[in-house]
């Protein structure tokens, strides 16, 4: 099969520059029986994410006496690319990014407030379009946020890659596909602190180097995304909270 | 189990507070490693690697398949690995948990990132290719499975030598050509404790540890990272471990040869 | 002046001591989604599950009975437990108590005390980080409603509300336009407003 043209006339394929994000919006609080939620539209993609605890612990050896236990299910409709048919449930890359997930969460969201319960973390894919995981992570901290669970930061993802020999921001499904690398990256914004990174493809150190400034470069953009959506969702012209 | 993990934990990170490590190595010091080859004839290809008292066997099955119907001229390459009950009291029986699969997908990210197993020599004719399965069976547990194993597959794939192919059937007891397999990829995995960071943990180090990063290199290219665990890496600390990966690279490919 | 912050938001650029905060590196931040009152250095919950707090009023519900006293659920991650002793009558599964939260220990037990068996009337849940507002400052709104509709209402911190007698029927639909519109201004005069309204029109 031929290898389309990912580089055209010096702009990527959709028309981007290298450092340029896909247009994308998040929605908090769209569900009614989660605790906390979050819908995202990134390019193509759209996912939502949803929130159920504190609550007991299932299964109930998994509890802690320490701390909140944080679940994720990262998962992708069947009908969420346009390959054929996915087959439901959990594969071993849905297993794997669950994890990864599940460790940025365990990093900021401060768990010793909720011994022996468990915090729920669900992430639908329902429509696929490279990036997924990043726009994921993005959507579960508006989610967790929207649940009112207490967190040290908001935590925002966003890929780097390589395409031919340019490093470029945020690859769509073909860029994916067909690139030559591949760098999905979280991290607590506050700090700047990594909570996930992955890499597959071939990086010169200073390729890698270039890689992760632009990646930074974008979180700024991204969290005050994620905030702005919280602020919305709550407007409040201004209030008479009293007790 | 917890409490004694606790207690495991309080000695690994006063030790390291003193710049010690539990068995008195350098900060970036592998354990004493070994690497075996062929050690089992039913596998076309095997390896075992024990490092320190970690023990890891990787075994390379071959077969003949269908490609993907999006890559018809590539073959095919799977790897699993399993974390066997017998290699540690904490793994239990079962289906690969997610501790398993992971490892089982940074390894394969490696290898095929690297392009190292060129899956295009795989193709035999239309519709045909041969499979390469790259199956790890952990032993024993005592830290760093991921560079073991990691190592233990390049080893298989390096010592694979394919069937017979004779008029479409396979002739899996007479084997002659070697599997081409090309650079020589190695992983090196860090530890972070407290604030300082260390290469190859063992188990009591991995109980102390608030977070790990894994990275595959090629002698000139960086082809595979992951990071893992609940803490957290800064961007400078990620550069740094690049640097000595590629240098400790080099003492794991000498294993290797 | 109240502002929305967000987990990880910058509230002080000096170490402050608040509920829902925390301080790092000598500056606070908040740890979740609310309303933050800089004049009073207060933070407001917007969501959030029912922990329980010592002292705490609640609505429970008995979910189990056993030998030695009563498991109950008190909408909360956390289990209450009422102990046979404490209990002057014998409870079934399914009772609705209010009850008393005595003490927490650090593994998170729940131990309630002084119940009392709330008996007909009906439960209203509330998202429990509103429950403040459907009191009211010095249970105002709480007062405004039972005047209103002549009704029975027992407001638990939990989120769980118990209604009996009078217009009850007025009364919770009132409780429940109190947590959807809890953080708006003007709130008490648009509830006396359509308690007026509801009430002329026989609802």
């Amino acid at each position: 099969m031929e290898k389309p043209k990912l580089i055209i006339d010096g702009k990527r394929c959709d028309g981007r520059a290298f450092d340029e994000l896909r247009p994308f919006k998040i929605q908090a609080g769209i569900l009614n029986k989660a605790d906390g939620s979050a819908y995202i539209e990134w390019g193509n993609n759209k996912i939502l994410a949803a929130v159920y605890g504190p609550r007991e612990c299932i299964p109930r050896h998994d509890a802690s006496p320490y701390r909140a236990v944080i679940h994720c299910r990262y998962l992708m409709a069947s009908f969420s690319t346009l390959d054929e048919h996915g087959r439901s449930g959990p594969n071993r890359r849905s297993i794997e990014v669950s994890k990864v997930i599940k460790e940025v969460f365990e990093n900021v969201v401060m768990t010793e407030n909720f011994p022996k319960t468990a915090i729920d973390i669900f992430i639908e894919v329902l429509q696929a379009d490279g990036g997924t995981r990043c726009a994921g992570i993005t959507a579960a901290a508006v989610a967790l946020a929207d649940a009112g669970i207490p967190m040290r930061d908001l935590p925002c993802a966003i890929a780097a890659g390589k395409i031919e020999n340019e490093v470029a921001l945020d690859f769509g499904k073909l860029e994916d596909n067909y690139g030559d690398g591949d760098m999905p990256i979280a991290i607590a914004p506050r700090n700047n602190e990594i909570l996930l990174l992955q890499m597959d493809g071939m990086f010169t150190k200073d390729e890698l180097k270039r890689a992760i400034e632009l990646a930074f470069g974008a979180f700024p953009k991204i969290n005050a995304l994620q905030a702005e959506a919280l602020r919305i969702h709550y407007a409040v012209k201004r209030d008479e909270i009293s007790v | 189990m917890e409490i004694l993990d606790e207690i495991k934990k309080g000695y690994v990170t006063d030790l390291m507070k003193k710049n010690k490590r539990p068995d008195e190595r350098g900060f970036f010091d592998y354990r004493p490693c070994i690497v075996e080859r062929g050690i089992f004839n039913s596998a076309e290809g095997s390896a075992r690697v024990k490092l320190g008292k970690t023990q890891v066997v990787a075994g390379v099955k071959v077969d003949i398949g269908t490609p993907f119907k999006d890559r018809p001229e590539e073959g095919v390459l799977s790897t699993t690995a399993e974390l066997l009950p017998l290699a540690s009291p904490t793994f239990e029986p079962g289906p690969p948990d997610e501790g398993a699969i992971e490892i089982a997908r940074i390894v394969d990210r490696g290898i095929r990132s690297s392009n190292t197993l060129d899956l295009t020599t795989l193709f035999i004719e239309k519709d045909k290719v041969w499979t390469v399965f790259v199956d790890i069976y952990v032993l024993d547990h005592d830290g760093n499975l991921i560079d073991a194993s990691a190592l233990a597959a390049m080893a298989a794939l390096l010592d694979a030598k394919l069937p017979k192919l004779e008029g479409g059937q396979l002739i899996r007891t007479e084997r002659i050509e070697k599997l081409k397999v090309g650079e020589k990829v190695v992983t090196c995995t860090f530890s972070k404790i407290d604030s300082h960071i260390v290469l190859d943990p063992g188990l009591d180090e991995e109980k102390a540890m608030s977070a790990r990063l894994t990275i595959a290199t090629t002698p000139e290219h960086v082809c595979a990272m992951q990071k893992g665990g609940r803490g957290a890496f800064t961007k400078d600390e990620v550069i740094n471990l690049v640097d000595t990966s590629f240098e400790k690279g080099k003492e794991l490919r000498k294993l290797l040869d | 002046m109240t502002k929305i912050v967000v987990p990880g938001e910058l509230l002080a650029g000096s170490p402050q001591r608040l509920e829902f905060a925390f301080v790092e590196d000598g500056k606070t931040y908040s740890s979740i989604l609310g309303l933050f009152d800089e004049a009073n250095l207060r933070i407001i919950p917007l969501e959030g599950a029912y922990v329980p707090t010592q002292y705490d009023l609640v609505v429970g519900i008995i979910d189990e009975v056993k030998f030695a006293g009563y498991n109950v659920d008190i909408n909360s991650p956390y289990k209450g437990f009422l102990s046979a002793k404490d209990s002057r009558y014998e409870y079934n599964l399914g009772d609705i108590i209010s009850a008393k939260v005595r003490e927490v220990d650090e593994v998170k037990n729940v131990n309630l005390e002084g119940a009392r068996e709330l008996r007909d009337g009906e439960i209203v849940e509330i998202n429990p980080a509103k429950v403040p507002r459907v009191i009211g400052k010095k249970n105002s709104m709480l007062d405004t409603i039972r005047a209103a509709t002549r009704s029975e209402v027992f407001v638990g911190k939990n989120g769980r509300i118990w209604i009996k007698g009078g217009n009850s029927v007025l009364a919770a639909r009132t409780v429940l336009k109190v947590e959807k519109e809890a953080h708006t201004t003007g709130l008490t005069e648009r509830i006396e407003a359509f308690l007026k309204e509801e009430l002329k029109n026989n609802r």
